[in-house]
Protein backbone atom coordinates (compact mmCIF):
# COMPACT_ATOMS: atom_id res chain seq x y z
CA UNK A 1 0.00 0.00 0.00
CA UNK A 2 1.58 3.21 -1.10
CA UNK A 3 1.49 6.06 1.36
CA UNK A 4 2.39 9.71 0.99
CA UNK A 5 3.66 12.46 3.20
CA UNK A 6 1.08 15.23 3.00
CA UNK A 7 1.62 18.85 4.01
CA UNK A 8 -1.42 20.85 5.12
CA UNK A 9 0.32 24.21 5.06
CA UNK A 10 -2.42 26.20 6.79
CA UNK A 11 -1.97 24.27 10.00
CA UNK A 12 1.68 25.03 10.74
CA UNK A 13 2.24 26.95 13.98
CA UNK A 14 6.04 27.05 13.72
CA UNK A 15 6.76 24.88 16.77
CA UNK A 16 9.61 23.15 14.94
CA UNK A 17 8.80 19.77 16.44
CA UNK A 18 9.43 18.30 13.00
CA UNK A 19 13.00 19.63 13.04
CA UNK A 20 13.66 18.15 16.46
CA UNK A 21 12.04 14.84 15.53
CA UNK A 22 14.10 14.67 12.33
CA UNK A 23 17.33 14.63 14.34
CA UNK A 24 16.12 11.54 16.19
CA UNK A 25 15.51 9.34 13.16
CA UNK A 26 17.79 6.31 13.05
CA UNK A 27 20.80 7.15 10.92
CA UNK A 28 20.07 10.86 10.75
CA UNK A 29 23.13 11.39 12.95
CA UNK A 30 21.28 13.94 15.07
CA UNK A 31 21.13 16.42 12.24
CA UNK A 32 17.80 17.63 10.90
CA UNK A 33 17.19 17.69 7.17
CA UNK A 34 14.00 19.76 7.03
CA UNK A 35 13.15 23.45 7.33
CA UNK A 36 10.45 25.70 8.75
CA UNK A 37 10.09 29.15 7.22
CA UNK A 38 8.29 32.33 8.17
CA UNK A 39 6.13 33.26 5.23
CA UNK A 40 5.99 37.00 5.85
CA UNK A 41 8.25 37.52 8.86
CA UNK A 42 7.84 41.30 9.32
CA UNK A 43 4.05 41.10 9.15
CA UNK A 44 2.66 37.93 10.70
CA UNK A 45 3.65 34.64 12.30
CA UNK A 46 2.52 32.20 9.63
CA UNK A 47 5.07 29.47 9.03
CA UNK A 48 5.32 26.62 6.54
CA UNK A 49 7.49 23.50 6.80
CA UNK A 50 9.64 22.55 3.85
CA UNK A 51 11.42 19.28 3.25
CA UNK A 52 12.44 17.13 0.34
CA UNK A 53 9.36 16.62 -1.82
CA UNK A 54 10.75 13.38 -3.26
CA UNK A 55 10.41 14.18 -6.94
CA UNK A 56 9.40 11.39 -9.28
CA UNK A 57 12.20 12.55 -11.59
CA UNK A 58 14.69 14.06 -9.14
CA UNK A 59 17.02 16.78 -10.45
CA UNK A 60 19.54 15.98 -7.71
CA UNK A 61 19.96 12.39 -8.90
CA UNK A 62 20.05 13.48 -12.54
CA UNK A 63 22.88 15.91 -11.84
CA UNK A 64 24.94 13.48 -9.76
CA UNK A 65 28.10 12.42 -11.59
CA UNK A 66 28.56 9.40 -9.32
CA UNK A 67 25.04 7.95 -9.42
CA UNK A 68 25.10 8.25 -5.64
CA UNK A 69 21.48 9.32 -5.14
CA UNK A 70 19.17 6.33 -5.28
CA UNK A 71 15.38 6.29 -5.58
CA UNK A 72 13.63 3.46 -3.73
CA UNK A 73 10.68 1.43 -4.99
CA UNK A 74 8.42 3.45 -2.71
CA UNK A 75 9.64 6.65 -4.37
CA UNK A 76 11.85 7.93 -1.55
CA UNK A 77 14.90 9.80 -2.83
CA UNK A 78 17.69 8.75 -0.47
CA UNK A 79 20.75 10.59 0.80
CA UNK A 80 23.87 10.04 -1.26
CA UNK A 81 25.42 6.60 -0.90
CA UNK A 82 28.46 7.17 1.29
CA UNK A 83 30.87 5.20 -0.85
CA UNK A 84 29.78 6.86 -4.07
CA UNK A 85 29.34 10.54 -3.17
CA UNK A 86 32.39 12.39 -4.48
CA UNK A 87 31.47 15.70 -2.86
CA UNK A 88 30.92 17.83 -5.98
CA UNK A 89 27.69 19.36 -4.60
CA UNK A 90 25.96 19.35 -7.98
CA UNK A 91 22.82 18.11 -6.22
CA UNK A 92 22.59 21.17 -3.99
CA UNK A 93 22.72 23.39 -7.06
CA UNK A 94 20.32 21.27 -9.09
CA UNK A 95 17.56 20.81 -6.51
CA UNK A 96 14.76 23.27 -7.42
CA UNK A 97 13.81 23.52 -3.74
CA UNK A 98 17.30 23.90 -2.23
CA UNK A 99 16.95 20.89 0.06
CA UNK A 100 20.19 18.83 0.10
CA UNK A 101 22.68 19.71 2.81
CA UNK A 102 26.41 19.19 2.51
CA UNK A 103 28.93 18.23 5.16
CA UNK A 104 32.34 19.63 4.19
CA UNK A 105 34.17 17.63 6.85
CA UNK A 106 32.71 14.29 5.81
CA UNK A 107 32.71 15.28 2.13
CA UNK A 108 29.18 13.96 1.94
CA UNK A 109 25.72 15.14 0.96
CA UNK A 110 22.78 14.35 3.23
CA UNK A 111 19.10 15.04 2.83
CA UNK A 112 15.62 14.01 3.89
CA UNK A 113 15.23 10.32 3.11
CA UNK A 114 11.59 10.21 4.23
CA UNK A 115 12.85 8.25 7.28
CA UNK A 116 13.26 5.27 5.03
CA UNK A 117 13.82 2.88 7.92
CA UNK A 118 10.30 3.76 9.12
CA UNK A 119 8.32 4.47 5.96
CA UNK A 120 9.36 1.27 4.21
CA UNK A 121 7.57 -0.53 7.05
CA UNK A 122 4.51 1.72 6.74
CA UNK A 123 5.39 3.76 9.85
CA UNK A 124 5.03 7.54 9.38
CA UNK A 125 8.25 9.55 9.07
CA UNK A 126 9.46 11.22 12.29
CA UNK A 127 8.22 14.69 11.32
CA UNK A 128 4.70 13.45 10.60
CA UNK A 129 4.55 11.37 13.78
CA UNK A 130 5.25 14.33 16.03
CA UNK A 131 3.47 17.18 14.26
CA UNK A 132 0.98 18.50 16.85
CA UNK A 133 -1.28 20.29 14.37
CA UNK A 134 -1.55 17.68 11.61
CA UNK A 135 0.39 19.88 9.24
CA UNK A 136 2.42 16.84 8.32
CA UNK A 137 0.39 13.70 7.74
CA UNK A 138 1.07 10.22 6.44
CA UNK A 139 -1.78 9.21 4.18
CA UNK A 140 -2.86 6.33 2.01
CA UNK A 141 -3.94 6.97 -1.57
CA UNK A 142 -7.63 6.78 -0.56
CA UNK A 143 -7.24 9.24 2.30
CA UNK A 144 -5.41 11.54 -0.06
CA UNK A 145 -8.22 11.35 -2.61
CA UNK A 146 -10.76 12.09 0.14
CA UNK A 147 -8.77 15.20 1.16
CA UNK A 148 -8.66 16.44 -2.38
CA UNK A 149 -12.41 15.94 -2.83
CA UNK A 150 -13.03 17.83 0.40
CA UNK A 151 -11.16 20.88 -0.83
CA UNK A 152 -13.02 20.89 -4.11
CA UNK A 153 -15.80 23.48 -4.10
CA UNK A 154 -17.55 23.00 -7.39
CA UNK A 155 -15.37 24.45 -10.06
CA UNK A 156 -12.93 26.01 -7.61
CA UNK A 157 -10.65 24.57 -5.01
CA UNK A 158 -10.34 25.98 -1.53
CA UNK A 159 -6.59 25.86 -1.88
CA UNK A 160 -4.75 28.30 -4.06
CA UNK A 161 -4.22 26.10 -7.05
CA UNK A 162 -4.23 28.30 -10.12
CA UNK A 163 -0.54 27.99 -10.86
CA UNK A 164 1.57 24.94 -10.43
CA UNK A 165 3.56 25.59 -7.28
CA UNK A 166 6.01 22.74 -7.89
CA UNK A 167 8.50 21.76 -10.56
CA UNK A 168 7.25 18.40 -11.75
CA UNK A 169 5.51 15.52 -10.03
CA UNK A 170 6.44 14.74 -6.45
CA UNK A 171 5.74 11.88 -4.06
CA UNK A 172 5.12 14.27 -1.17
CA UNK A 173 1.72 15.87 -1.64
CA UNK A 174 0.92 19.41 -0.56
CA UNK A 175 -2.16 21.42 0.22
CA UNK A 176 -1.53 25.11 -0.25
CA UNK A 177 -2.75 27.74 2.21
CA UNK A 178 -6.36 28.45 1.29
CA UNK A 179 -8.58 31.46 1.16
CA UNK A 180 -11.71 29.70 2.35
CA UNK A 181 -10.48 28.06 5.49
CA UNK A 182 -11.90 26.73 8.68
CA UNK A 183 -14.70 24.47 7.60
CA UNK A 184 -13.13 21.10 8.18
CA UNK A 185 -9.50 21.69 7.48
CA UNK A 186 -8.19 21.93 11.02
CA UNK A 187 -9.50 18.62 12.23
CA UNK A 188 -9.27 16.36 9.22
CA UNK B 1 42.55 5.28 -35.75
CA UNK B 2 39.02 5.44 -34.37
CA UNK B 3 37.65 3.69 -37.43
CA UNK B 4 39.86 0.68 -36.79
CA UNK B 5 37.64 -0.34 -33.88
CA UNK B 6 33.98 -1.21 -33.67
CA UNK B 7 33.51 0.85 -30.52
CA UNK B 8 35.20 2.86 -27.82
CA UNK B 9 34.88 -0.22 -25.63
CA UNK B 10 36.69 -2.46 -28.13
CA UNK B 11 39.45 0.10 -28.54
CA UNK B 12 39.98 0.60 -24.80
CA UNK B 13 40.04 -3.11 -24.03
CA UNK B 14 42.35 -3.92 -26.95
CA UNK B 15 44.84 -1.19 -26.10
CA UNK B 16 44.83 -2.02 -22.39
CA UNK B 17 45.36 -5.74 -22.95
CA UNK B 18 48.12 -4.99 -25.47
CA UNK B 19 49.75 -2.64 -22.95
CA UNK B 20 49.52 -5.35 -20.32
CA UNK B 21 51.18 -7.90 -22.61
CA UNK B 22 53.98 -5.45 -23.42
CA UNK B 23 54.50 -4.74 -19.71
CA UNK B 24 54.54 -8.48 -19.05
CA UNK B 25 57.09 -8.98 -21.80
CA UNK B 26 59.42 -6.35 -20.36
CA UNK B 27 58.69 -7.02 -16.69
CA UNK B 28 59.15 -10.77 -16.76
CA UNK B 29 62.48 -10.60 -18.61
CA UNK B 30 60.91 -11.50 -21.97
CA UNK B 31 58.40 -14.03 -20.63
CA UNK B 32 61.11 -16.11 -18.96
CA UNK B 33 59.67 -15.72 -15.44
CA UNK B 34 55.92 -16.08 -15.81
CA UNK B 35 54.48 -18.27 -13.06
CA UNK B 36 52.03 -20.39 -15.01
CA UNK B 37 50.50 -21.77 -11.82
CA UNK B 38 48.85 -18.33 -11.65
CA UNK B 39 47.51 -18.20 -15.21
CA UNK B 40 43.92 -18.26 -13.93
CA UNK B 41 44.43 -14.85 -12.38
CA UNK B 42 45.75 -13.63 -15.71
CA UNK B 43 42.58 -14.68 -17.50
CA UNK B 44 40.55 -13.22 -14.62
CA UNK B 45 42.32 -9.89 -15.03
CA UNK B 46 41.46 -9.74 -18.72
CA UNK B 47 37.81 -10.47 -17.94
CA UNK B 48 37.97 -7.76 -15.27
CA UNK B 49 39.36 -5.28 -17.81
CA UNK B 50 36.42 -6.00 -20.13
CA UNK B 51 33.92 -5.53 -17.31
CA UNK B 52 35.63 -2.41 -16.05
CA UNK B 53 35.58 -0.65 -19.41
CA UNK B 54 32.00 -1.70 -20.07
CA UNK B 55 30.91 -0.18 -16.77
CA UNK B 56 33.21 2.83 -16.87
CA UNK B 57 32.31 3.88 -20.42
CA UNK B 58 28.57 3.52 -19.76
CA UNK B 59 28.98 5.59 -16.62
CA UNK B 60 31.21 8.20 -18.26
CA UNK B 61 28.54 8.83 -20.91
CA UNK B 62 26.18 10.36 -18.35
CA UNK B 63 26.21 14.14 -18.86
CA UNK B 64 27.32 15.15 -15.31
CA UNK B 65 30.00 12.44 -15.19
CA UNK B 66 31.35 13.46 -18.57
CA UNK B 67 31.81 17.05 -17.40
CA UNK B 68 33.58 16.12 -14.17
CA UNK B 69 35.92 13.69 -15.94
CA UNK B 70 36.76 16.12 -18.72
CA UNK B 71 37.41 19.10 -16.46
CA UNK B 72 39.04 16.94 -13.80
CA UNK B 73 41.66 15.69 -16.23
CA UNK B 74 42.34 19.28 -17.31
CA UNK B 75 42.87 20.31 -13.68
CA UNK B 76 44.85 17.22 -12.69
CA UNK B 77 48.13 19.09 -12.27
CA UNK B 78 46.98 21.58 -9.68
CA UNK B 79 49.33 22.20 -6.80
CA UNK B 80 46.85 20.78 -4.30
CA UNK B 81 46.33 17.47 -6.12
CA UNK B 82 48.91 15.41 -4.16
CA UNK B 83 47.54 16.57 -0.82
CA UNK B 84 43.90 16.04 -1.84
CA UNK B 85 44.74 12.60 -3.24
CA UNK B 86 46.52 11.61 -0.03
CA UNK B 87 43.58 12.80 2.07
CA UNK B 88 40.97 11.09 -0.07
CA UNK B 89 42.68 7.94 -1.27
CA UNK B 90 45.41 7.11 1.25
CA UNK B 91 44.42 8.29 4.73
CA UNK B 92 40.64 8.59 4.17
CA UNK B 93 40.42 11.71 6.34
CA UNK B 94 36.76 12.28 5.37
CA UNK B 95 35.88 8.84 6.71
CA UNK B 96 37.64 9.67 9.96
CA UNK B 97 35.21 12.57 10.25
CA UNK B 98 32.33 10.08 9.95
CA UNK B 99 33.60 8.17 13.00
CA UNK B 100 36.67 6.22 14.11
CA UNK B 101 34.95 2.84 13.75
CA UNK B 102 34.17 3.36 10.10
CA UNK B 103 37.62 4.77 9.50
CA UNK B 104 39.39 1.79 11.08
CA UNK B 105 37.10 -0.59 9.22
CA UNK B 106 37.85 1.14 5.94
CA UNK B 107 41.61 1.34 6.56
CA UNK B 108 41.69 -2.41 7.23
CA UNK B 109 39.50 -3.28 4.25
CA UNK B 110 40.94 -0.74 1.83
CA UNK B 111 44.59 -1.23 2.59
CA UNK B 112 44.17 -4.96 3.02
CA UNK B 113 42.82 -5.14 -0.52
CA UNK B 114 45.39 -2.73 -1.95
CA UNK B 115 48.32 -4.60 -0.38
CA UNK B 116 47.04 -7.94 -1.65
CA UNK B 117 46.55 -6.53 -5.14
CA UNK B 118 50.04 -5.02 -5.07
CA UNK B 119 51.51 -8.41 -4.18
CA UNK B 120 49.31 -10.64 -6.31
CA UNK B 121 49.34 -8.90 -9.67
CA UNK B 122 53.11 -8.34 -9.91
CA UNK B 123 53.49 -12.05 -9.15
CA UNK B 124 50.89 -13.00 -11.77
CA UNK B 125 52.45 -10.93 -14.54
CA UNK B 126 56.02 -11.77 -13.64
CA UNK B 127 56.78 -8.22 -12.54
CA UNK B 128 58.14 -9.46 -9.24
CA UNK B 129 59.92 -12.67 -8.38
CA UNK B 130 62.70 -13.98 -6.20
CA UNK B 131 65.92 -15.65 -7.26
CA UNK B 132 68.62 -17.20 -5.10
CA UNK B 133 72.19 -16.73 -6.28
CA UNK B 134 73.93 -17.29 -2.94
CA UNK B 135 72.62 -19.85 -0.58
CA UNK B 136 70.42 -18.26 2.08
CA UNK B 137 69.98 -14.95 0.23
CA UNK B 138 67.07 -14.00 -1.98
CA UNK B 139 67.37 -11.43 -4.70
CA UNK B 140 64.14 -9.49 -5.16
CA UNK B 141 63.60 -8.83 -8.85
CA UNK B 142 61.14 -6.05 -9.62
CA UNK B 143 60.24 -5.38 -13.24
CA UNK B 144 63.31 -7.25 -14.46
CA UNK B 145 65.72 -5.28 -12.25
CA UNK B 146 67.53 -6.69 -9.26
CA UNK B 147 66.13 -4.49 -6.51
CA UNK B 148 67.76 -5.87 -3.38
CA UNK B 149 69.28 -8.93 -1.80
CA UNK B 150 67.84 -10.01 1.51
CA UNK B 151 68.66 -12.85 3.93
CA UNK B 152 66.06 -15.58 3.43
CA UNK B 153 65.35 -15.82 7.14
CA UNK B 154 65.44 -12.05 7.80
CA UNK B 155 62.62 -9.80 8.95
CA UNK B 156 62.12 -8.16 5.56
CA UNK B 157 61.86 -11.55 3.90
CA UNK B 158 59.34 -12.56 6.56
CA UNK B 159 57.23 -9.53 5.71
CA UNK B 160 57.48 -10.23 1.97
CA UNK B 161 56.49 -13.86 2.26
CA UNK B 162 53.67 -13.14 4.68
CA UNK B 163 52.33 -10.00 3.02
CA UNK B 164 49.24 -11.83 1.77
CA UNK B 165 48.65 -13.41 5.18
CA UNK B 166 48.87 -10.03 6.88
CA UNK B 167 46.55 -8.42 4.35
CA UNK B 168 44.13 -11.34 4.70
CA UNK B 169 43.94 -10.73 8.44
CA UNK B 170 43.40 -7.00 7.77
CA UNK B 171 40.55 -7.76 5.37
CA UNK B 172 38.95 -10.28 7.74
CA UNK B 173 39.10 -7.74 10.58
CA UNK B 174 37.60 -5.04 8.36
CA UNK B 175 34.85 -7.32 7.08
CA UNK B 176 33.91 -8.30 10.65
CA UNK B 177 33.73 -4.64 11.66
CA UNK B 178 31.64 -3.83 8.59
CA UNK B 179 29.28 -6.75 9.24
CA UNK B 180 28.87 -5.67 12.86
CA UNK B 181 27.99 -2.14 11.72
CA UNK B 182 25.49 -3.50 9.21
CA UNK B 183 23.76 -5.41 12.01
CA UNK B 184 23.72 -2.50 14.47
CA UNK B 185 23.52 0.78 12.56
CA UNK B 186 19.96 2.00 11.95
CA UNK B 187 20.64 3.80 8.68
CA UNK B 188 22.60 0.84 7.32
CA UNK B 189 19.84 -1.53 8.37
CA UNK B 190 17.21 0.54 6.60
CA UNK B 191 18.95 0.83 3.27
CA UNK B 192 21.07 -2.30 2.91
CA UNK B 193 20.29 -5.12 0.53
CA UNK B 194 21.94 -8.52 0.39
CA UNK B 195 23.27 -8.22 -3.14
CA UNK B 196 24.60 -4.68 -2.86
CA UNK B 197 25.90 -4.50 0.71
CA UNK B 198 26.54 -8.01 1.99
CA UNK B 199 27.69 -9.90 -1.12
CA UNK B 200 30.94 -7.90 -1.52
CA UNK B 201 31.75 -8.42 2.17
CA UNK B 202 31.15 -12.16 1.91
CA UNK B 203 33.22 -12.32 -1.29
CA UNK B 204 36.15 -10.59 0.42
CA UNK B 205 35.77 -12.89 3.41
CA UNK B 206 35.72 -15.93 1.12
CA UNK B 207 38.86 -14.77 -0.69
CA UNK B 208 40.72 -14.05 2.57
CA UNK B 209 39.77 -17.30 4.29
CA UNK B 210 40.56 -19.55 1.34
CA UNK B 211 43.87 -17.69 0.97
CA UNK B 212 44.72 -18.21 4.62
CA UNK B 213 43.78 -21.89 4.36
CA UNK B 214 46.60 -22.24 1.82
CA UNK B 215 49.01 -21.09 4.51
CA UNK B 216 47.40 -23.43 7.03
CA UNK B 217 47.81 -26.29 4.58
CA UNK B 218 51.50 -25.44 4.11
CA UNK B 219 52.36 -24.90 7.74
CA UNK B 220 50.36 -27.51 9.58
CA UNK B 221 49.13 -30.13 7.10
CA UNK B 222 52.28 -30.71 5.04
CA UNK B 223 50.51 -29.34 2.00
CA UNK B 224 47.48 -31.59 2.31
CA UNK B 225 44.62 -30.30 0.15
CA UNK B 226 46.77 -27.52 -1.27
CA UNK B 227 46.00 -28.16 -4.97
CA UNK B 228 42.25 -28.15 -4.39
CA UNK B 229 42.32 -25.18 -2.05
CA UNK B 230 44.48 -23.15 -4.45
CA UNK B 231 41.90 -23.74 -7.17
CA UNK B 232 39.06 -22.70 -4.85
CA UNK B 233 41.03 -19.59 -3.88
CA UNK B 234 41.75 -18.78 -7.49
CA UNK B 235 38.10 -19.21 -8.34
CA UNK B 236 37.04 -16.91 -5.48
CA UNK B 237 39.45 -14.19 -6.60
CA UNK B 238 38.31 -14.42 -10.22
CA UNK B 239 34.65 -14.21 -9.16
CA UNK B 240 35.44 -11.12 -7.10
CA UNK B 241 37.31 -9.54 -10.01
CA UNK B 242 34.39 -10.17 -12.35
CA UNK B 243 31.96 -8.71 -9.80
CA UNK B 244 34.14 -5.73 -8.91
CA UNK B 245 33.11 -3.18 -11.59
CA UNK B 246 29.40 -3.78 -11.10
CA UNK B 247 28.58 -3.70 -7.43
CA UNK B 248 29.60 -1.78 -4.38
CA UNK B 249 33.29 -2.47 -4.97
CA UNK B 250 33.06 -0.34 -8.13
CA UNK B 251 33.81 2.61 -5.88
CA UNK B 252 37.44 1.44 -5.77
CA UNK B 253 38.24 2.32 -9.39
CA UNK B 254 35.79 5.26 -9.45
CA UNK B 255 36.75 6.96 -6.20
CA UNK B 256 39.66 9.01 -7.64
CA UNK B 257 36.90 11.14 -9.13
CA UNK B 258 36.50 12.76 -5.71
CA UNK B 259 39.91 14.36 -6.30
CA UNK B 260 38.63 15.64 -9.64
CA UNK B 261 35.55 17.03 -7.91
CA UNK B 262 37.60 18.82 -5.25
CA UNK B 263 39.95 20.32 -7.86
CA UNK B 264 36.95 21.36 -9.93
CA UNK B 265 35.35 23.18 -7.02
CA UNK B 266 38.58 24.79 -5.82
CA UNK B 267 39.82 25.93 -9.22
CA UNK B 268 36.60 27.42 -10.53
CA UNK B 269 35.73 28.75 -7.08
CA UNK B 270 38.89 30.85 -7.18
CA UNK B 271 38.14 32.08 -10.68
CA UNK B 272 34.66 33.53 -10.28
CA UNK B 273 31.82 32.99 -7.88
CA UNK B 274 28.20 33.25 -8.82
CA UNK B 275 26.18 35.76 -6.80
CA UNK B 276 22.67 34.73 -5.85
CA UNK B 277 20.14 36.40 -8.17
CA UNK B 278 18.05 37.49 -5.20
CA UNK B 279 20.32 38.32 -2.26
CA UNK B 280 23.67 38.65 -4.06
CA UNK B 281 25.59 36.23 -1.82
CA UNK B 282 28.21 34.25 -3.77
CA UNK B 283 27.39 30.58 -3.28
CA UNK B 284 28.93 28.49 -6.09
CA UNK B 285 31.43 28.92 -8.91
CA UNK B 286 30.15 30.38 -12.19
CA UNK B 287 31.44 27.30 -13.98
CA UNK B 288 29.59 24.78 -11.82
CA UNK B 289 26.37 26.76 -11.91
CA UNK B 290 26.51 26.78 -15.70
CA UNK B 291 27.42 23.10 -15.85
CA UNK B 292 24.50 22.07 -13.65
CA UNK B 293 22.06 24.11 -15.73
CA UNK B 294 23.43 22.41 -18.88
CA UNK B 295 23.19 18.95 -17.35
CA UNK B 296 19.60 19.52 -16.28
CA UNK B 297 18.75 20.84 -19.73
CA UNK B 298 20.12 17.63 -21.26
CA UNK B 299 17.82 15.77 -18.88
CA UNK B 300 14.84 17.79 -20.05
CA UNK B 301 14.67 19.95 -16.93
CA UNK B 302 14.78 23.70 -17.09
CA UNK B 303 13.93 25.66 -14.02
CA UNK B 304 13.59 29.06 -15.67
CA UNK B 305 11.18 31.10 -13.57
CA UNK B 306 8.83 33.84 -14.70
CA UNK B 307 10.68 36.13 -12.30
CA UNK B 308 13.58 36.06 -14.76
CA UNK B 309 16.05 33.70 -13.14
CA UNK B 310 16.93 30.04 -13.22
CA UNK B 311 16.50 28.28 -9.91
CA UNK B 312 20.13 27.14 -10.03
CA UNK B 313 21.10 30.83 -9.78
CA UNK B 314 19.58 31.23 -6.33
CA UNK B 315 21.50 30.51 -3.15
CA UNK B 316 19.98 27.71 -1.11
CA UNK B 317 18.09 29.77 1.52
CA UNK B 318 16.69 32.05 -1.22
CA UNK B 319 15.67 29.04 -3.28
CA UNK B 320 13.74 27.62 -0.33
CA UNK B 321 12.09 30.97 0.40
CA UNK B 322 11.25 31.37 -3.26
CA UNK B 323 9.34 28.09 -3.03
CA UNK B 324 7.28 29.57 -0.19
CA UNK B 325 6.48 32.49 -2.42
CA UNK B 326 5.15 30.03 -4.98
CA UNK B 327 3.04 28.40 -2.28
CA UNK B 328 1.54 31.57 -0.85
CA UNK B 329 1.95 34.39 -3.33
CA UNK B 330 3.86 36.42 -0.73
CA UNK B 331 7.38 37.20 -2.01
CA UNK B 332 9.16 35.69 1.00
CA UNK B 333 12.51 35.55 -0.81
CA UNK B 334 12.65 39.33 -1.23
CA UNK B 335 11.98 40.07 2.46
CA UNK B 336 15.41 40.82 3.98
CA UNK B 337 15.08 38.62 7.05
CA UNK B 338 17.56 35.83 7.70
CA UNK B 339 16.20 32.30 8.02
CA UNK B 340 15.76 31.70 11.73
CA UNK B 341 16.04 28.63 13.92
CA UNK B 342 16.63 25.97 11.27
CA UNK B 343 18.95 23.67 13.17
CA UNK B 344 17.46 21.60 15.90
CA UNK B 345 19.98 20.29 18.39
CA UNK B 346 19.69 16.51 18.48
Amino acid sequence: MKQHLYIEMDNCIGCRSCLAACTQCGGHDERNRNYVYDVNPLVDRQTIPLMCLHCVNPACARSCPAQAIQVTEEGAVLSALVEKCIGCQNCTIACPYGIPKFDEEQNLMYKCDLCYDRTKEGIPPMCASVCPTNTLQWLTEEELAAKKAQHQMGKWTASRDFLDPLEGETNVKISLPGIIQGKQKLFV
Amino acid sequence: MDRAFASKFAKSVFLTVCGLIVLMYIGSRFFTHVDLALYGYMVGTVVFICGFFYRFIAWGERPPTKIIIKKGIKLLFRKSTPKTSADHLVTYRFIWNRGWWRWLQHILLGWGCIISAMVTFPLVFGWMYFTMEDNGFYTVVGFGLDIMTIPADGFLAYLFFNALNISAFMVIGGVCMALYRRIKNMQAKAEQTFVYDFLPLYLLLFVSITGLLLTVSNMFLHGWGHPVMSLIHQWSVIMTLIYLPFGKLAHIPFRPLSVFARNYREHYGQQAMKPCSVCGTPFVSMEQSGDVVDVLKQNGMQFNMEDGFNLAELCLPCRRKYRLSRFTGIPTHTIPVKEANQNAKG
